[in-house]
């Protein structure tokens, strides 16, 4: 009897390091979330650096169902939304004798300013 | 009876050595046989982070001429190891091959007991007067701190369950006090090991210890155990019969050839 | 149009479309019967034999010879259960729907209705076994997950790839195993020799039967139908043998089977067929350490039960 409930379904995401999202690893059982925790790390992640767990019992968790999928379905008509549909800037900043700001260039700035 | 090192910081290795070598030995047998198959995956990588500890002890130990890590681990005879009883007691009836009754409560009482032993010898060996065992403390209780929180959570909840599981841990936990007799002994080198200061003393320990478990205890309603004087002190080279039987195992392979490269 | 006007012939023809256009299956998505139960079968047994599995290689695990080769063995024997986790997470889900749990799972084990893996019932009888089935049992499950690793259902290919992922690390530690006692003493490597004529005959069965005529059954057909499995047993075997067979005669290994070699016309490897009878043995739980291993599993089971009763009483 009692094994219906020590069988509790939880999900475990985990963050590499303190900068990258959440990611789902796999799910496991358990009979509480204390005991959900100390398992997640040594039974998905036993190889690879770890800087934060969620452990989320699966009921709490909204999907989507096997219909609702079709929800991602999109058409690829977004280029304004994307770098790829400015592309034509790179010629007309060569014109004025400048580079492009393209992702990788301004991506760089991160390193900082001149001081 | 064992002999006692000049050294008295070799004495504290072997000490420290044969400890957590011993106590991941208890738990490799476990392996596969956890109440819980999440639960094995978790306590082999405790049981395998142990014998880690051990092993930089070992080679701390083979840094100073005693011997090679394995031929210290492996084939030392019971009177010269220098564990605790608790460490060499078996997980239970049987024989871990064929017919295992392993006792989970006694698992869990054991490793909680044990566990918080260390974490208090740890932090007072992080300021060993011996730079190389500071520095060892320093890395190993990185690790510890998943140990106490996974041995924590298992005893309570155990504890603070069903009326069967309490009576399981309080006789699991008696039995683990009736041995631990000798847990914070550091047995006839006591004094030399103090005097150099490698790390404080038995009784600063077992106090911090006893204020270190409290809350834990006060959640499960069961006072903090004491101590009383060991039968065996283990500390000195005496040990149960358990011990050899478990050397004769874990060498039986490597005593087939020392020479050979394995 | 929602699934439950659709009739049932018409969700199989799109079931099956999906299929053919190497769509994933996901838990909740409607599947065939067939399909199901397919799953069911082939990831319980997968899940469960790795658990069962655990057990010989256990053995060795207190007895290995070094600190290093302790620590080795035990993350490998860690990762079985750790895959015999993952895999029964992945059947527990199709089995949901049925009422039924990891419970039920372990009961189906102990009554005999779920078999585990006939390399499972086999003694390991030395150090040189625990390294031979690191190295060669584990090479023939490599061949068999990765030919699964694009799996029609998604949630096996998940579980395949973490799993096969961690299996490289099982090849290399089943031939560091091996290579230090090829390379070692007399007796060392006579340990190795024997390990590789006791377990021969079980690393030709590791695939199962060449087609049904020869033992009866074989749920190859549907599993390649759905497209959760790529090839046949014995184009398996035959990739087993292609790449091991120079391996092992390249450390000095002589292979139990004077009739072997590779035929250049069918690009084939002819091999002595192992007794099959032996092979149905194992099927029936008969095989020679089948009811200790399943003996073993079950007791350390109740006598933790227990614990599963405590803690699932305190959440009520």
């Amino acid at each position: 009897m009692g094994n219906e409930s020590f069988y509790q379904e939880f999900e475990v995401f985990s963050r590499r390091t303190k900068t990258s999202p959440f990611q789902h690893q796999f799910s496991l059982l358990a009979p509480n979330e204390d005991i959900a925790m100390v398992m997640a790390q040594e039974n998905f992640m036993r190889r690879e650096p770890v800087a934060d767990i969620w452990v989320v019992k699966r009921d709490h968790i909204r999907g989507l169902n096997s219909e609702e999928r079709q929800i991602v379905e999109r058409l690829d008509n977004k280029d304004y939304r994307l770098t790829k549909g400015y592309g034509y800037l790179r010629k007309k900043w060569r014109q004025y004798e400048q580079g492009m700001f393209d992702e990788k260039e301004i991506l760089s700035w991160a390193g900082g300013q001149k001081k | 009876m064992t002999q006692k090192f000049e050294n008295p910081v070799v004495e504290l290795l072997f000490q420290l050595a044969d400890d957590d070598y011993l106590f991941s030995y208890r738990g490799s047998e476990w392996l596969g046989l956890a109440p819980h198959i999440e639960e094995d995956v978790a306590f082999s990588s405790i049981t395998q982070d142990t014998m880690g500890h051990a092993t930089v002890y070992y080679r701390l130990l083979e840094g100073l001429g005693l011997g090679a890590a394995d031929s210290l681990a492996h084939i030392r005879p019971a009177a010269e190891r220098k564990n605790s009883i608790l460490v060499e007691r078996p997980n239970g009836e049987g024989c871990y091959m064929e017919n295992p009754r392993y006792d989970w409560a006694y698992a869990v009482a054991r490793s909680y007991i044990y566990t918080t032993a260390k974490k208090i010898k740890i932090d007072s060996l992080k300021s060993s007067s011996d730079q190389s065992l500071a520095e060892a403390a320093v890395k190993i209780s990185m690790e510890l701190y998943y140990h106490l929180l996974h041995w924590k959570t298992w005893f309570v909840q155990l504890f603070n369950a069903t009326e069967e599981a309490r009576n399981r841990m309080t006789k699991a936990l008696e039995k683990v006090v009736a041995d631990s007799g000798d847990l914070f002994s550091f047995g006839d080198a006591a004094s030399e090991i103090t005097n150099a200061s490698l790390i404080e003393s038995e009784q600063v320990l077992l106090n911090r210890w006893t204020e270190y478990v409290k809350p834990v205890f006060e959640t499960i309603k069961v006072a903090v155990p004491t101590f009383g004087k060991p039968e065996r002190n283990g500390r000195n080279g005496e040990h149960t019969n358990e011990l050899q039987d478990a050397i004769d195992t874990m060498s039986e392979v490597y005593a087939t050839d020392l020479a050979a490269a394995w | 149009m929602t699934a439950d006007v659709l009739l049932e012939k018409d969700l199989q023809a799109q079931f099956e479309e999906r299929i053919a256009a190497g769509d994933k299956i996901e838990a909740d998505d409607w599947m065939p019967e067939e399909y199901r139960l397919a799953l069911i079968k082939l990831i319980s047994m997968h899940g469960i034999s790795e658990i069962m599995g655990a057990l010989p290689e256990k053995e060795w695990v207190p007895k290995a010879p070094t600190l290093y080769r302790k620590l080795g063995i035990m993350a490998k024997v860690q990762d079985e259960m750790g895959h015999g986790q993952l895999l029964l997470r992945v059947a527990e889900d199709l089995i949901k729907p049925l009422g039924k749990n990891r419970e039920d799972l372990m009961q189906d084990l102990f009554a005999g209705r779920l078999k585990f893996h006939n390399v499972f019932h086999m003694a390991t009888k030395s150090w040189g076994d625990a390294g031979l089935i690191g190295w060669l049992v584990d090479g023939a499950a490599i061949i068999t997950q990765t030919n699964m690793l694009n799996a029609s259902y998604a949630p096996y290919a998940r579980a395949l790839q973490r799993i096969c992922a961690e299996e490289v690390f099982h090849a290399q530690h089943g031939e560091a195993i091996i290579l230090a006692l090829a390379e070692g003493t007399e007796k060392q490597k006579e340990m190795v020799q024997d390990a590789l004529n006791r377990w021969w005959e079980a690393l030709l069965f590791f695939f199962g039967p060449p087609s049904s005529d020869t033992t009866g059954s074989t749920k190859q057909d549907i599993t390649i139908k759905y497209k959760i499995r790529i090839n046949t047993n014995e184009e398996l075997r035959q990739g087993f043998l292609s790449k091991y067979i120079p391996r092992i005669q390249s450390i000095g290994l002589t292979i139990p089977d004077p009739t072997l070699r590779f035929d250049e016309e069918t690009q084939k490897w002819i091999y002595q067929q192992p007794n099959w009878e032996n092979f149905k043995k194992i099927q029936r739980n008969e095989g020679p350490k089948s009811q200790e291993r399943l003996k073993l599993r079950r007791t350390s089971y109740d006598d933790t039960a227990w614990v599963r009763e405590a803690l699932s009483a305190q959440i009520g």
